[in-house]
This record gives C-alpha cells, structure tokens and sequence, in this order.
C-alpha cells in the first residue's frame, strides 16, 4: 500500500456529463459507459496528481474511509479513468470482502462504477430481418434473435 | 449500362439509391419511404452522403449494396423488402445527427412518455400493445425518436406484431384496430422502463438511478458510437426529470394495466 500515490484523471477521449448526484463518462477508446455514484465521482474529482490518497481520505472525515477511496481508486483505475495505474492496497482481498468491511463502518455509500460497453454500430438495431440463413449466423443478429436461421417470414425464428 | 436513381434525406441523412431497372427503383424508392413513414424529401444526389444499389439480372436475382458493400442476395419477394426496410432504418438512425434514435417502444401517458427500451423478442411489441389497449397514446412499438432537449417524438409505424406459434410470423396491426390513437406532439420521458417476458414471474419494480439508465439505455441506442456526445447528452437529457424502473413481467395485459396504475399512483 501507498498512500503517497497521486492519481490523476484522465481527460482525453472521454465524454463527460454531470447528473445530480452521478457522473456520466463515456470512453470514446473503449467505447464503453461508465456511471460513478456520488462517492466515486467525488473520488475521481480529487484526482489532480497534486492530492495523495490519505488527503481524500480526510475528505470524507475519520473511520474506514480510506479503505472507501481506495475502493474507488481501484474501480478507477480498473475502468482506465485514471492517467496512471496505481499499485492496489486490496491485493489478494476480493472486492465483496472489502466492501462489506467498509459497508458496515461507513455511513457513506460505498462507490459504485456501473460500466456498459456500447454495442458494435448498429447492432442494438438489429430487427431479426433476414434474407438467407447466414444474417442469422453472422453479424449484427446473432446472439439476439430468436434462432439462427431465417424462416419464411423473413425472420431469424423458427422455421 | 444506365442505371436509375433518385436522392432523398431523412432526418437529416442523404441517401441515394440506384438501380440498372427503373421498376426496382421505383419498388425501393417506395419500400424506403414507406420505411421512414414518408418522413423524406428528394434532394440532388450531389447531397447524398449514403448509398443504396440494388442491381441484378434477367434471372429476377438482386443484390443490395450498402455504400459498396454486399448486403445480400436474393429474389425480389417480400423478404427481400423487408430485409431493405431494416437496412434503410438502420442507416438513418445511425447517421442522423438531428436526433438519436433508441430501440424502444413508447407510449404517451398523461402528456409524458413511457419508454421500454430492449432488443427485438424482448416482447416490447406486445407491451405496447397492451398499453394503448389500456388508453395510452401511440408513439413507436421500435424507435424511440429523442429530439436534443430529450423530448420524444412519434415514430407511429403499424405495429409489428410476432406470433407465438411453431413459426414465428410478423404480421403489422394498424394502431386504429385495436382502438388506439397516435400521439402527435413531442413530449417528455415520464417513465422508463426495463422489462422483459418471463413466464410466471412476480412483477418486482426496482428503481434505478438515471446514470444507471443511461448506462443501460447504450445497449439500445443506435448511433452511440457514430455520435457519441450528442448521444449521452440527449440521453442525460431524456432521464432529467424521469423516474426510472426495472421489473420482469408475464402476461403483457395485466402487467400494463397494473404499471399503468402504479405510474398514476407515482409523481412523475
């Protein structure tokens, strides 16, 4: 553990957008979207390169919050949101085991980064349509529609 | 060889399409309209950024070319069309940059829109069905149209109903047959809503956060990855002021008579 690390955010190739109480990034590289709960986002913000780990964890005020900006750190930097990686202080501990130790110390929420990665083109568009059996094996299709060959009607379904 | 075209935009996207028959065109150029609900004006070709050819033989085969590509092979019939149909969606909604367009069915409640976004065979058809059968205004049973303020606009095709049994067919229902009504006017999300069929399951609502649905809602949205800051503002934009729910459903009947009552029964 090293709470003389100074994490930096990552700026470049996000998309950022505040919400009350969230923030939304979208990572034009990854091409995935990431929701930070309020506790995560106040952690990410913090992350100048100027303030180390123990100064945010004063933020929050006393108890186990270290663990709690640690926590977010490693999401973090496991979601590539930080500049540099950072060495974890959770080494060998599973993230169910830490946020239940810090769950029940702590009265703020544990952060939380809900992740999506956004579908190829247009595959959320996908209809099912098709002309020949391959639109189903292939592509866009598969995996989404009802069966892997195209019926009659046009349709990836039941012939 | 001469081959025929004609050049339109919609929402924003110019297209052309061409053939080497002067019928096929006119068939496409009608299929494409259709399409779009006649939402197209022509243009010059010299302003059509996409292109479509469909180009074949004597023997009736065609092949459809998407911007060079082969998308497919085959006799001019009904499934030829409908495949053209998708295709043609699927390029506005990816490349309009007016609006974003979700996969979702909507309906309007009490002037605000309740959104279902989920991929095809999620049921979503059926559920839309349901809610305009218990009184809500018809907008899409499969685009969600968001303009940049986040409002929802209609997108009324017929609705595209798939049936239950050994085959799965897609037969359209116009909104008029089952006693519904289309709503006209771009209205505010109310509610979103993520559900799916299974059988014999409890209804459960949960409530998510809006950047949670926004995450969510990137599995749906069409041109995420073409536009992508225009996208999640709209998409932020959409959720402002909107409650947002998840819950399993069985029977599309009474679970929308039953959410429509907890979403009267719930500010939005």
């Amino acid at each position: 553990m090293n709470n003389s690390q100074y994490p930096l955010a990552r700026k470049s190739g996000l998309v950022v957008q505040e919400m009350p109480d969230e923030v939304l990034v979208y990572d034009l590289n990854s091409n995935k979207a990431h929701c930070l709960n309020e506790t995560a986002a106040k952690v990410w913000k913090s992350c100048d390169g100027r303030t180390s780990i123990d100064e945010m964890a004063a933020v929050f005020g006393k108890g186990s919050n270290e663990d709690l900006v640690w926590l977010a750190i490693d999401q973090l930097s496991e979601n590539h949101l930080l500049e540099t990686g950072v060495t974890s202080k959770f080494k060998g501990q599973s993230r169910r085991e830490v946020i239940k130790k810090i769950g029940l110390a702590s009265v703020i929420a544990v952060p939380v980064i809900a992740s999506l990665v956004a579908p190829q083109n247009a595959l959320a568009a996908q209809s099912c349509h098709c002309v020949n059996n391959t639109q189903c094996s292939s592509g866009p299709n598969l995996g989404h529609c009802a069966a892997t060959t195209c019926n009659g009607s046009g349709l990836c379904a039941a012939p | 060889m001469n081959n025929f075209s004609f050049c339109f935009k919609s929402y924003g996207v110019g297209i052309k399409i061409e053939s080497n028959s002067s019928e096929v065109l006119d068939l496409a150029v009608k299929a494409a309209q259709r399409a779009l609900l006649e939402r197209t004006a022509e243009i010059s070709c010299a302003d059509a950024m996409q292109h479509f050819q469909i180009l074949g033989g004597p023997d009736g085969v065609y092949s459809i070319f998407q911007n060079g590509k082969e998308m497919v092979t085959d006799k001019l019939n009904l499934r030829f069309w409908k495949y053209f149909d998708s295709l043609v969606r699927i390029l506005v909604a990816e490349f309009t940059k007016e609006v974003v367009i979700v996969h979702a069915g909507v309906v309007g409640w009490h002037g605000k829109a309740i959104v279902v976004p989920g991929d095809s065979f999620f049921g979503k058809t059926t559920l839309i069905a349901e809610f305009i059968r218990a009184g809500a205004e018809y907008y899409s049973d499969e685009y969600a149209v968001f303009d940049e303020s986040g409002k929802v606009h209609p997108f009324e095709r017929p609705l595209a109903m798939r049936s239950d049994g050994p085959e799965v067919v897609e037969t359209t229902t116009d909104i008029n047959e089952i006693g519904g009504r289309v709503g006209r006017n771009p209205i505010p999300v109310g509610v979103l809503l993520f559900t799916r069929y299974i059988p014999e399951s409890e209804v459960n609502y949960q409530f998510l956060s809006r950047g949670e649905a926004v995450v969510r809602i990137i599995g749906q949205t069409i041109p995420i990855r073409r536009n992508s800051e225009f996208a999640i503002k709209v998409l932020k934009n959409a959720v402002s002021s909107a409650i947002i729910v998840k819950s399993s459903r069985s029977e599309a009947r009474e679970f929308a008579r039953g959410f429509l009552e907890f979403v009267d029964n719930t500010a939005i």
